[in-house]
C-alpha cells in the first residue's frame, strides 16, 4: 500500500515538473533567448544541409570564426574572388560579427578593380546592401550605421543625402566615437544643407567643450579645437558663398545676396567640352576642356550599356537592392571614372582591353555620360560655385533636373529600433547646378569591329573645338595667381595654355 | 542521506580514476591551451576566435565526458555485480539511482571547473581582458555544467534500460536534437516563409525535449556591446528549467530501475 502511494506521488511530482519545465520554457526562455542570445538571422534558407547541421548545433560563431580566420589567409593571398563567399557564409552563422559585415563591405565595395584600378561599380548594390543587412542585424551600435554611411559618402561620392541619413542613425547610437559623429556635419554640407551643417556644428561643440571640461586630455582638447576651427570656416563660407544672403529672412526681405559682393557671384562659366576617340578595342581616349584652372577639378566619366536597367543619370540605382548578391551581372557594362583637370583640359586613356569580364560589352549601344557636381568639389573650388553650384554654369551643359536635394526622415522602426522606411522629402528650394551631357557609342564602335575596323570612331559634343596645344605642356601645372581673384574665374598666367 | 553521500563520493573517486575520461580531459585542456595560439590567425577579430574557440571546446568536451561517465554507470554495476553488495545494505535503489547522479555531476563539477579553470587563466594571460568578459567566460562556463549535469540525468535515465552503446547514441541524440531547438525554431520563426505544420512541430518538439539550447549564451560574450535586460533572471530560470528537467528524468529512472531486475 505504502509502496503503491509512494509510486503515486512520484507520478505526481514528474507530472507537475513537467508542467513547470513547460511554462519556464515557453513562457519565458525561448522568448528571452531568442531575443538575447540567438546569433538571428534565417540560417534555413542560406545554408547548405551539413552546415546547416553543424550551425544549428550552437556552434555557428565558432564556424563563422573559423572561416574568417580562413578568409584572412585569402586576404593575405590576393585571392578576393574566394573571399567573397566566406563573408557571407559568416554573416549568415553569425550576424553579431560587426566586422566581418564591415570589412565584407568594404571588401565588396573597394577590392574588385580593373588593372588600372578602376573600382567595378556594380558591386556596390550588394556592398550597400550586406551594409543595410549589418545595420538591420546590429541596431544597437553605430558601427554598421557608420560604414554604410561612409560607402555613401566616400564610394559613392555622390547622393549625399543618402550618407546624412545613415550617419544620422548612426550618432543616434549612444556607443559612436567622438570622432565619427563629427562627419556628419561635413555629409550635411554636401548634401546641400548647411543650416543644418551649421547647427550640427554648434551641438557638437557643445559636446566638446562638456568633454573638455569634464578631462582637460590632449584628445578632448584637439577635438574641441577640430571643431571650434570648422565652426569657424563654416560661418564664414555660408556668408562668403552668400549662403546666409540668400535663404536667411534677413537677406531675402533686404534682397543682400542681389545687392551684395558674393564670391558665388556671377556664376562661372565652366565651358565644358569632350571629344571621345576609340584608339583600339575597348581602349578610349577622352579628351575635352573645363575652363577652370585651379588644380583639384575632377570630371564623372561612365561608359554604360544604354539600356542598363538600374542606370540613372551617371549613376546607377546604388540603393536598388536589400539583398546580398555577390555575383555582379556579368552580361552589363558599367565602367566610371574620372578626368582629371589640369591646365583646363583633361585628356585621359581609358583601357578597358585587359578587364573583359568587367566589361563585356554585350549590349548594341552605349551611353558616355559626363557629370559634374559642384557639390563634390573641394573646398577651393566651392568657395567660388557655392554649396550646390550657386556659383556655377556651363552654357552648354548646366542641368538641374539630374539630382534632387532630398531628405530621409525615419518613418518606422522594427522591435529593435531598427528603421525600416524613410519618408523622401525633396527639398525643392535646393536645387542641385550640375554639368551633365551624353555622348552615344555602338558596340562595333568601341570594339572596332565592322566598318569601324579600319576607321577611328570619334565622337564629341556639338561645342568641342580641336586643340593645337602641345601634349607635353600637361606635365607642368599652372598654379593661378591668388592675388588675382583665388577662384575659378582667375586669369591664367600668360605661359598657361589657351584653348 | 548518508548513504546516498557515500554512493555519490564513491562515483566521483571512480570517475578520476577512469583513463578514458583523463584523456578526454587531458585533450580538452590541450585543445583549450593552443587557443591563443590560433587567433593570431585572424588578426581582424583574435578575441572572437579566441572566445569562440575556447567556448566550442570546453562544450564539446564536456558533453562527451559526460556521456561516457555515465552511461556505464549503472550496467557497470549490474555487469560486476557489485551492485548486489550495495542493495545488500540498508541502501534503497532510488537512493542507489540519486547517489550514482550526484556522483558523476560532482565529477563533472571538477573536470569543467578544471578545464575553465585552464580556459580563464590562458584568456587573462594572453588577451589581458576586462574583468566583465571574465565574467561572461565564467557564466557561460557555469551554465554548461549545469547543461551538461541535465545531459548525465537523460544519460542515467536511459542506463536503467537500455546497454551502454544504445545509451551512447540515445544520449548524444537527444542532446543534439535539444541543442537544435532554439535555433531551429528561432530559425523557423524568421522564416515566413516556413510551413505551418513544420513550425508548429518545432514548437511540439520544443516543449516535449530537455532544451539544451537554453544554456547556450555566448553569442553576447563573443559579439559584445549589448546590453541586456534582467540577465540573472533568465540565469535563475535556466536553472530553474535544469533542475525541474533532472527531476523528471531522476524520477522516471527511479520508477523503471525500481521495477527492473537486477
Amino acid at each position: 500500500m505504502r509502496r503503491k502511494n509512494t509510486k503515486t506521488t512520484l507520478l505526481g511530482v514528474l507530472a507537475l515538473a513537467f508542467v513547470g519545465q513547460f511554462a519556464v520554457s515557453q513562457g519565458y526562455l525561448l522568448g528571452f533567448w531568442r531575443k538575447n542570445y540567438s546569433p538571428g538571422g534565417i540560417v534555413a534558407n542560406n545554408l547548405d544541409p551539413s552546415q546547416l547541421a553543424l550551425s544549428l548545433f550552437g556552434f555557428r560563431e565558432f564556424l563563422a570564426g573559423m572561416l574568417w580566420v580562413r578568409a584572412d589567409s585569402f586576404f593575405d593571398q590576393g585571392n578576393y574572388d574566394a573571399v567573397l563567399p566566406i563573408i557571407r557564409l559568416c554573416t549568415i552563422l553569425d550576424p553579431k560579427q560587426i566586422d566581418v559585415y564591415a570589412t565584407g563591405m568594404w571588401h565588396i565595395g573597394y577590392n574588385f578593380t580593373d588593372e588600372e584600378q578602376r573600382s567595378d561599380r556594380r558591386y556596390i548594390p550588394s556592398a550597400l546592401a550586406l551594409g543595410k543587412e549589418g545595420a538591420r542585424q546590429n541596431p544597437n551600435t553605430y558601427e554598421m550605421f557608420f560604414e554604410t554611411g561612409w560607402m555613401w559618402y566616400h564610394k559613392v561620392d555622390d547622393d549625399y543625402g543618402q550618407a546624412v541619413k545613415w550617419f544620422e542613425e548612426a550618432a543616434k547610437r549612444e556607443d559612436i566615437l567622438p570622432a565619427r559623429r563629427n562627419l556628419l556635419w561635413s555629409a550635411y554640407q554636401k548634401a546641400g544643407r548647411p543650416d543644418e551643417s551649421l547647427n550640427y556644428l554648434y551641438d557638437l561643440y557643445d559636446r566638446a567643450k562638456g568633454r573638455l571640461k569634464d578631462d582637460q586630455q590632449f584628445g578632448n582638447r584637439q577635438q574641441y579645437d577640430t571643431i571650434e576651427n570648422n565652426l569657424d570656416t563654416m560661418l564664414v563660407r555660408m556668408v562668403q558663398r552668400g549662403w546666409v544672403a540668400q535663404h536667411s529672412e534677413e537677406g531675402k526681405k533686404n534682397n543682400w545676396y542681389a545687392n551684395g559682393a558674393y564670391d558665388t557671384k556671377p556664376p562661372f562659366d565652366v565651358g565644358f567640352s569632350a571629344k571621345v576617340t576609340v584608339l583600339s578595342d575597348r581602349v578610349l581616349r577622352v579628351e575635352g576642356t573645363w575652363n577652370v584652372l585651379p588644380v583639384g577639378t575632377r570630371i564623372r566619366i561612365v561608359l554604360r550599356d544604354a539600356d542598363y536597367p538600374q542606370a540613372k543619370m551617371a549613376e546607377l540605382d546604388w540603393d536598388s537592392s536589400d539583398s546580398v548578391n555577390l555575383d555582379p551581372p556579368r552580361n552589363l557594362t558599367f565602367m566610371q571614372d574620372q578626368l582629371f583637370v589640369r591646365n583646363r583640359h583633361f585628356n585621359r586613356k581609358i583601357d578597358m582591353s585587359k578587364d573583359p569580364t568587367m566589361y563585356p560589352f554585350i549590349a548594341k549601344n552605349y551611353l558616355v555620360e559626363f557629370y559634374y557636381n559642384p557639390r563634390s568639389a573641394p573646398p577651393h573650388i566651392q568657395d567660388k560655385f557655392g554649396f550646390n553650384g550657386e556659383g556655377f554654369t556651363d552654357k552648354n551643359f548646366l542641368r538641374t533636373d539630374v539630382r534632387e536635394t532630398i531628405q530621409f526622415k525615419p518613418a518606422k522602426f522594427d522591435d529593435h529600433k531598427f528603421p525600416i522606411e524613410f519618408e523622401q522629402i525633396p527639398l525643392k528650394d535646393i536645387p542641385q547646378r550640375v554639368m551633365y551631357t551624353t555622348l552615344s557609342l555602338t558596340q562595333e564602335q568601341i570594339r572596332r569591329k565592322g566598318e569601324w575596323s579600319d576607321k577611328t570612331p570619334v565622337v564629341k559634343t556639338v561645342n568641342y573645338v580641336e586643340s593645337t596645344d602641345s601634349k607635353d605642356k600637361d606635365d607642368v601645372i599652372y598654379i593661378p595667381n591668388l592675388r588675382v581673384s583665388g577662384t575659378g574665374d582667375a586669369k591664367a598666367p600668360a605661359e598657361a595654355p589657351k584653348k | 542521506m548518508g548513504a546516498i553521500l557515500s554512493i555519490s563520493t564513491t562515483t566521483v573517486g571512480e570517475a578520476i580514476r577512469r583513463r578514458v575520461l583523463l584523456v578526454i580531459l587531458m585533450i580538452g585542456v590541450l585543445l583549450i591551451s593552443i587557443v591563443p595560439a590560433l587567433s593570431v590567425l585572424s588578426a581582424r577579430s583574435d578575441l572572437t576566435t579566441t572566445i569562440s574557440s575556447m567556448l566550442f571546446v570546453l562544450r564539446i568536451v564536456s558533453v562527451l565526458i559526460a556521456i561516457v561517465l555515465t552511461v556505464y554507470m549503472i550496467p557497470n554495476e549490474i555487469e560486476r555485480r557489485t551492485i548486489y553488495t550495495i542493495l545488500s545494505k540498508p541502501v534503497q535503489r532510488w537512493q542507489f539511482l540519486v547517489g550514482k547522479y550526484l556522483g558523476a555531476v560532482l565529477a563533472l563539477g571538477l573536470m569543467i571547473g578544471l578545464m575553465a579553470g585552464v580556459m580563464l587563466i590562458l584568456f587573462y594571460f594572453f588577451k589581458h581582458p576586462p574583468m566583465e568578459r571574465m565574467l561572461d567566460l565564467l557564466r557561460q562556463a557555469i551554465l554548461y555544467f549545469i547543461e551538461v549535469s541535465l545531459l548525465a540525468a537523460v544519460a542515467i535515465f536511459f542506463s536503467t534500460f537500455v546497454t551502454p552503446l544504445v545509451n551512447f547514441f540515445l544520449s548524444a541524440g537527444v542532446w543534439g536534437v535539444g541543442s537544435l531547438l532554439n535555433p531551429l525554431y528561432d530559425s523557423f520563426a524568421n522564416n515566413q516563409g516556413s510551413a505551418p505544420i513544420i513550425r508548429g512541430m518545432a514548437k511540439f518538439v520544443t516543449s516535449i525535449l530537455p532544451n539544451f539550447s537554453n544554456y547556450d549564451v555566448k553569442n553576447p560574450i563573443i559579439n559584445p556591446g549589448v546590453t541586456i535586460q534582467n540577465e540573472t533572471t533568465y540565469y535563475l530560470g535556466t536553472a530553474g528549467y535544469g533542475l525541474l528537467y533532472i527531476t523528471i528524468l531522476i524520477i522516471a529512472g527511479i520508477l523503471i530501475f525500481d521495477r527492473r531486475e537486477v
